[in-house]
């Protein structure tokens, strides 16, 4: 079983349907449906071909074609091959560090027999007419599109070796194809981009079967990202890097509560800063243009605002009480068993991308471009269609790298500003949310409180499990009993979802609601492992169903020699989370000296069925495994008069190099399971292994994070 | 406003701001040099680490009227080409993942090796403990720098 996995990442709406259309049309890549795309490259290319004015358009890696004389073979929207051999696979997902580019090229390049030397990448503009929804998340992307890009390289192969095999006047079954090169049965050779002419004259062949796993050279081979030559040099690989001529710098004073808006404004010290343009109240925030963003920032500090702030009273405090007050009787527990109870609470957590959220918007009477970083870019070009009256097809998105996404780059928010700026100006706007902005205007992992009671009997064996989630907002359909969101069989064990009336936005936080549940479960579930007297490890091992996520379990536990004694001070945790298609266990050890806790060990143990770049695997896992160590003691935003309390890195600490342990291990098994998901996978168990080590380590349990040594009772 | 003339990766350049303008938005408003990141504006984060006369300084936090003659470098001016050690590290190691801190990131361990030829962890740790990495690199980041200063060796 998984958790719901939430319908709120936006973009992704269409998620679970994709599987299916993806392999529909990927199946039935017939000459009309795959040359159908062909319309679909013409247009998306018709609609970039205004002339742009920036520096950059869409983001590109890896080796040029050399752009040598001669057709290039281009059987549809998302692969062209050149007469230099050079392969250029579109990629129509947000990378937000994932590296879903290079997993998407792996996956192509593979069906393709490409030559991956030869392999590069562009990415594809926000257009859901050519691409379908772009939205990322949700650890979505490989699942639903590895059959569709599977079957574009094997198809493009077919024709190629068609190609080949007509020129030798030999029957392509002769012929086999080998890193970029088609070779014939005396050993002729043709390379792809000599074949590429030829091969766009060869009738589109329909259900070309796909390679057997065992036939794999590319996929499960650990890559090097496509696109690091650009972040190790500073390429403008980002939106806020492009240039526009004549664009003017846009920042904005935001209310300081959630739901303010301007009472009054004196702008008079503002306008003789220096290079200060314009002065535009907004309703819920002041926008201050300059000649250039040093200016923007001086003008916004030199404004003299006040706010109305109709929620001036909630604080974490009031909605903490409202959450505890929501909670209502607990399942009964069987008589006779040995009853615990815990409650924890967890705060609002931000996104906090190392880059803030930002735009640049161009709006001319009769087009729109935009350059932003979006996990639904597609999203991001309808929306300003409907904010400018434009077509569709006169609005271009050009969607460039994120700088760190989890999340909050679903919200269409920031590009939405920055259109109605540009717009309001008649000028190019480049917007920037500073950091302020950025964490206190946030779309919060939702703050939440639980309750839970669970029983073992005289045996040790669980006999019952009952759990209510309060969060502010609500998410929950129903108030009803539903499912407990745990792995182990534990008879009549239930979960409920409620919660509390709040004015702070909320939204998807690297995996969703497994930041909440399956952290509070796998600490009481270690709790009730306790109160039966057994060994945590053992204890979930017997009760586990999954057979993965029982595998993962013990070779986490065996990885990391569980049971093995570790020195006074210091104790081991393990936690596991099973979900987006994938298992993944952890086992943490940590030193609590005083107050501190320092994470000493990670072993982490993940099967995402079939791993496309192992290499890219373990970057995620390291990656979500420090998301665990800062929020499990360092960050959380607090509320205060309506608003965040936090607004920089300074009072939102997060994990720097001295919280990364000194050793950490990631094995990446391979189960033969279907292609799993990734992004979301490494949260889950990282924050309750830690919080477990450390009641090993202290006697004494987390129920509240981020966890305080010094009030732990 | 008022002239100042500066160099940056070894070119000269003349800007026309206010005294008190960072050098980080002087490399990316007035120069056109967007290595250099924004990440905080408080000199908490470290992404928009460069060189100043070689030595490691925070861009948001530098006031271009406190450069006169130092020499700027940044992610741009370490190398050519991207041949640089640390910058050939990042790649071999498969270092970035968002990749938006890793310029600065980069900047603050070239100013560490170029004092610190064989930096120890806690050298390297001292050296960019004050940055943030989002995306949690800092075991990959550890391995390059090491990397880096035994091909520099």
């Amino acid at each position: 079983m998984s958790l719901v996995e939430d319908s709120r990442i936006g973009g992704l709406e269409d998620s679970g349907k994709e599987t299916a259309k993806g392999a529909k049309s990927a199946k039935a890549l017939t000459r009309r449906s795959f040359l159908g795309l062909i319309g679909g490259v013409g247009a998306s290319f018709a609609l970039g071909s205004f002339t742009t004015l920036a520096s950059a358009s869409q983001p590109e890696f890896g080796p040029a074609s050399a752009g040598a004389a001669g057709d290039p073979f281009e059987p549809n929207a998302y692969l062209r091959i050149d007469p230099d051999g050079i392969c250029t696979i579109t990629v129509a997902k947000s990378d937000m560090g994932q590296g879903i580019r290079t997993t998407f090229a792996m996956l192509v390049a593979e069906e393709l027999d490409a030559d991956w030397s030869k392999v590069r990448v562009t990415q594809a503009p926000g257009d859901r007419n050519t691409f379908g929804g772009e939205g990322t998340g949700g650890s979505s992307s490989t699942r639903t599109k590895h059959a569709m890009l599977r079957d574009i390289g094997a198809t493009a192969r077919a024709m190629l070796v068609a190609a080949a095999a007509k020129k030798w006047g030999v029957s392509p079954s002769e012929c086999k194809t080998e890193s970029g090169k088609v070779i014939g049965p005396k050993g002729q050779v043709l390379t792809y981009g000599q074949l590429t002419a030829l091969a766009k004259s060869i009738p589109v062949p329909s259900g070309v079967p796909t390679k057997d796993k065992s036939q794999f050279k590319i996929i499960g081979t650990a890559k090097s990202r496509l696109d690091n030559h650009d972040y190790a040099t500073g390429k403008p690989i980002y939106a806020q890097d492009i240039s526009v001529p004549g664009a003017v710098h846009a920042v904005c004073l935001r209310s300081p509560a959630f739901r303010g808006s301007v009472a009054k404004v004196d702008d008079s010290a503002a306008r003789k800063i220096p290079g200060v343009l314009d002065v535009i109240p907004m309703g819920d925030k002041i926008a201050v243009i300059g000649t250039n963003t040093w200016a923007a920032l001086k003008g916004r500090d030199a404004l003299q605002a006040t706010w109305n702030n109709p929620t001036e009273d909630v604080s974490t405090q009031t909605l903490h009480d409202a959450l505890a007050k929501a909670v209502g009787d607990h399942l009964p527990m069987p008589e006779s068993a040995k009853v615990i109870d815990a409650t924890f609470d967890l705060p609002y957590l931000a996104h906090a991308t190392m880059e803030p959220l930002n735009a640049v918007a161009d709006v001319r009477e009769d087009r729109c471009e935009i350059w932003v970083g979006s996990q639904g870019p597609d999203s991001v070009q309808q929306s300003a269609a409907r904010a400018t009256g434009l077509p569709i097809d006169k609005v271009v998105v050009h969607n460039m790298l994120l700088g760190g996404g989890f999340g909050r780059k679903s919200g269409g928010d920031y590009p939405a500003e920055a259109v109605d700026l540009s717009k309001r100006l008649k000028k190019p706007v480049k917007l920037w949310w500073t950091r302020e902005c950025d964490m206190q205007h946030d779309t919060y992992r939702p703050m939440s409180h639980h309750s839970l009671k669970g029983a073992v009997d005289s045996s040790g064996n669980p006999v019952g499990w009952s759990h209510q989630m309060m969060q502010a907002p609500s998410w929950a359909r129903d108030d009803s009993w539903g499912g407990p969101g745990i792995w182990y069989a534990i008879p009549g064990a239930k979960m409920k979802q409620g919660g509390a009336d709040t004015p702070v936005p909320t939204g998807a936080w690297r995996s969703v609601e497994n930041t909440q549940i399956n952290v509070v479960n796998e600490c009481f579930i270690d709790e009730l492992a306790h109160a039966a007297g057994k060994d945590p490890f053992e204890f979930r091992r017997n009760l586990i169903w999954d057979d993965r996520l029982k595998k993962v379990l013990e070779t986490a536990a065996e990885k990391a020699g569980w049971g093995t004694p570790l020195p006074a001070g210091s104790g081991r945790g393990i936690a596991c989370f099973n979900g987006y298609g994938s298992c993944i266990a952890h086992v943490v050890e940590v030193t609590v000296k005083g107050n501190d806790v320092k994470v000493d060990r990670c072993v982490a143990v993940i099967d995402v069925g079939t791993a496309v770049n192992p290499k890219g695997v373990e970057a995620q896992v390291q990656g979500a495994f420090m998301d665990g160590v800062a929020t499990a003691l360092k960050a959380g935003i607090t509320i205060e008069k309506g608003g965040a309390v936090q607004s920089n890195w300074d009072t939102y600490p997060w994990a720097r190099m001295a919280d990364a342990p000194a050793k950490m291990e990631v094995y990446v098994m391979d189960s033969g399971a279907d292609f799993g998901g990734m992004g979301e996978v490494g949260y889950p168990s990282s924050v309750p292994a830690i919080a477990n080590a450390i009641f090993a380590a202290t006697g004494k349990r987390v129920r509240k994070f981020p966890c305080k040594i010094e009030e732990l009772v | 406003m008022a002239v100042f003339k500066i160099n940056v990766n070894g070119q000269a350049h003349s800007v026309e701001a206010e005294p008190d303008m960072p050098i980080l938005w002087v490399l990316r408003d007035l120069i056109g040099l967007t290595g250099t990141k924004y990440g905080c504006g408080i000199g908490e984060c470290g992404a928009c680490s460069v060189l100043v006369d070689g030595e490691d300084a925070r861009g948001c936090q530098v006031a271009i009227s406190d450069v006169g003659n130092k020499k700027i470098t940044t992610i741009e001016g370490l190398s050519k080409d991207g041949s640089h050690p640390l910058q050939k590290a990042w790649i071999e190691h498969d270092v970035p993942q968002c990749g938006y801190c890793q310029a600065g990131h980069i900047m603050s361990a070239a100013a560490l090796l170029h004092k610190t030829p064989n930096p120890t962890d806690a050298q390297i740790e001292e050296a960019l403990g004050s940055h943030i990495c989002r995306c949690g690199t800092y075991v990959r980041i550890r391995e390059a720098v090491k990397a880096a200063a035994g091909s520099a060796r």
